[in-house]
């Protein structure tokens, strides 16, 4: 009992499997992933995307910052009826309505905190008009924390496509 | 009661649940008494019953067609369903025929949220319409005065017409025109301008077709706070409710109490808001320090007023402001009582007085501010012209301690209290002469306080706070109670309702009423309800 403990200086459980020399070395596997580095020199496997010289493709229903809807003339197709800062989960769309030049209620501010947003689209889902819309977009960075306050200006003037809760071909769900 | 002047009742069932009403009670009026809202447009509690909109069809056991519940009158074992097959198909009908002209333009109407229209359609109406044809399109008026109307969304309940025919009683609106071109319309374009009642219309509309002009895209009404208010531009002291958002108030409105003002009240006071919204308010209390007004806190600035005040026995000459409640003025008394006593005035606008017709009980008082009458009882007295100026001499000429709590003292001489010992200012804004006080107490507006006031009948009506205060202002009944609690060995009050049990002290009328059994729609004072 107490020569093996010597010989062998294993812990207790510990048990030895004799096997053949030639599975024993490592030789045979070294050569096999040395084969395969070769093999793909030879005929290269892309996984890395160059980002941001390309990028993937989105979910047609992927739901990023904001995008507001206009008329021709420019005006903001909001009409400040309050239903998206009633249904916001997180409030953070802010609203003031007012009259504007043509008798027209419209927001004299809409602003939304991308930062509080939680991207669940009901905004979009809920507006009457089809102003506003939760865009295909995921690359936010700013050098301020007030730059994710989305103004109406810098609303209307994304240019990230809509997300496809909304079917444009049947824009009022009909 | 009188056994032999007892009303004679009749049993009846609505919805299955039985029980007894007054002979001649209306089947609406039976069904709101169970919980049973049934749903109309043409009735109003203030107003005639024409039944016209045929929106309150309900079906009784028994009677060969649906009854309109606004005008049938409860019968002796009548059963009534209002939710039966028959009523609700007759109603989904009425409810298509509404909206065969109605523009749904809910998103930009003032009405949404608060619209009857929407509410019962989502309740009972099509979840669809069926309208293949285009809809007429009138467009919008101005009817004058606050009022814009909308024709599209008109349901022609016509209650604006009854309105202005049976409690105005001077018919400007009227129905021309007849079937699907009707439409209520002004005589001559002479419109409502003019007519202070006219923005009760307003209210009554059940849908979004006559709007206020003032509070036109203002708000949402999902997005108001509702608080139980008293109006505070005249002595009527009609029952209101403010509704505010993000600490303004947005509009008022009238509060049914069938003591004072029914369900109605004037465009003067209706409008006449803003002055609740104001900007610059005293945000902090401040004390003159070698000829400068210095901001410090309550309990620095109440400990050094209380040492300046003790002992000064040469008697206070106060100026109050009639907008302030029974318990600010009650401490003014106090205070003043406690510093040797004196007179104290309140200067109050005037104007005329105009009488509600169909509501006689009912009118814009002459005196343009809530609490005159508490004022009166509480020992001020009227000073100044009708313009709610002058009549600062004997205070402005005083050489002990002047007290003045909410009055501007806008049209006061540049030296106004210079010659005073103490000159303790209490009240919402710092301008004119309010610069030479020693002290400057910030205090509430009605809006911003729990108090109580007492109207032109005698009737003492609480009101509840609608927005924060600005800054560090407190109500003047605290701000003084702590303050006379420090001259005078006696507790401060801790709530609206310790201050108001003091005035009875101080007024016979006061005596025995309590803060708490006011309650919503107020009490006569104790003398008048013997």
């Amino acid at each position: 009992m107490a020569r093996r403990r010597k010989d062998k200086e294993m812990a207790a459980n510990v048990r030895l499997m004799k096997r053949p020399e030639r599975e024993a070395s490592y030789l045979r596997a070294t050569l096999k992933g040395v084969a395969l580095t070769f093999r793909h020199m030879v005929n290269p496997h892309k996984v890395t995307m160059q980002y941001p010289e390309e990028k993937w493709a989105l979910s047609p229903r992927w739901r990023g910052t904001h995008v507001m809807e206009q008329h021709e003339d420019g005006r903001p197709k909001c009409v400040a009826c309050g239903l998206c800062p009633a249904i916001c989960p997180a409030n953070c769309i802010r609203l003031v309505p007012g009259e504007d030049d043509q008798g027209n209620r419209y927001p004299v501010v809409y602003e939304i905190d991308e930062f509080r947003c939680i991207f669940c689209g009901m905004c979009q889902e809920v507006c009457p008009v089809e102003a506003i819309h939760v865009g295909q977009h995921y690359e936010n960075s700013e050098y301020t924390r007030d730059n994710f306050v989305y103004d109406l200006d810098r609303l209307m003037s994304q240019k990230q496509p809509s997300t496809l809760l909304w079917d444009p071909s049947d824009p009022a769900s009909e | 009661m009188s056994s032999t002047a007892a009303k004679e009742t009749v049993s009846c069932t609505v919805d299955g649940i039985a029980f007894e009403v007054p002979k001649g009670t209306r089947m609406i009026d039976a069904a709101a008494r169970t919980g049973v809202d049934i749903p109309h447009y043409c009735y109003h509690p203030g107003l005639s019953a024409p039944a016209q909109c045929r929106m309150c069809l309900v079906e009784v056991e028994g009677a060969p067609k649906l009854q309109p519940a606004c005008t049938a009158e409860v019968q002796d074992g009548n059963v009534i369903l209002t939710a039966s097959e028959n009523a609700l198909k007759a109603r989904e009908g009425v409810l298509e025929f509404l909206l065969v002209n109605h523009p749904l333009d809910c998103p930009v109407c003032d009405q949404s949220g608060e619209c009857k229209l929407q509410d019962y359609t989502a309740a009972e109406g099509r979840p669809m319409g069926r309208l293949a044809e285009p809809k007429r399109i009138i467009g919008v008026d101005d009817f004058g005065g606050d009022v814009l109307f909308h024709g599209d969304r008109c349901v022609m309940c016509t209650r604006c017409v009854r309105f202005m025919r049976e409690v105005a009683q001077d018919e400007r609106l009227a129905v021309v025109q007849r079937g699907d071109k009707a439409v209520i319309d002004t005589f001559f374009g002479e419109g409502l301008e003019g007519n202070i009642w006219a923005d009760n219309v307003v209210d009554i509309c059940p849908v979004g077709a006559l709007v206020s002009k003032d509070f036109l895209h203002k708000a949402r009404a999902w997005d108001l706070d509702r608080t139980p208010s008293i109006c505070p531009n005249c002595t009527q002291g009609c029952n209101i409710t403010l509704q505010v958002r993000d600490n303004q108030v947005m509009r008022l409105k009238p509060r049914p109490n069938a003591e004072v003002n029914g369900h109605w009240m004037c465009d003067f006071g209706r409008l006449n808001y803003q002055w609740v919204n104001r900007t610059g308010r005293i945000e902090a209390p401040l004390v003159r320090e070698d000829g400068k007004l210095v901001p410090m806190s309550w309990s620095d600035t109440l400990l050094r007023l209380a040492n300046a005040a003790r002992g000064q026995s040469t008697g206070v000459r106060s100026v109050v402001s009639p907008y302030a409640a029974n318990e600010d003025l009650g401490a003014v008394r106090r205070l003043a009582d406690a510093l040797g006593g004196g007179s104290g005035v309140f200067r109050v606008e005037s104007g005329e007085e105009v009488v509600l017709p169909g509501f006689p009980q009912l009118a814009l008082r002459s005196d343009r501010a809530a609490n005159v009458r508490g004022a009166e009882l509480l020992g001020f007295s009227r000073a100044g012209d009708s313009t709610g100026m002058g009549g600062l001499e004997e205070a402005e000429s005083f050489d002990g301690v002047i007290l003045v709590l909410g009055d501007d003292l806008e049209d006061a001489s540049a030296d106004f209290g210079q010659r005073s010992k103490l000159f303790i200012y209490v009240g919402h804004v710092l301008g004119g002469a309010a610069r030479n006080a020693d002290f400057v107490l910030p205090s509430t507006t009605f809006a911003e306080m729990e108090g109580s006031f007492t109207n032109v009948a005698g009737r003492v009506q609480r009101f509840w706070p609608a927005i924060q205060v600005p800054g560090m202002s407190r109500p003047a009944w605290q701000i003084l109670g702590v303050l006379l609690s420090g001259i005078i060995d006696i507790p401060a009050p801790a709530r609206p309702g310790d201050a108001f049990a003091t005035l009875g002290d101080l007024s016979p009328a006061f005596g025995g009423m309590r803060f708490e059994e006011l309650g919503a729609e107020g009490q006569p004072l104790e003398y008048s309800r013997r």
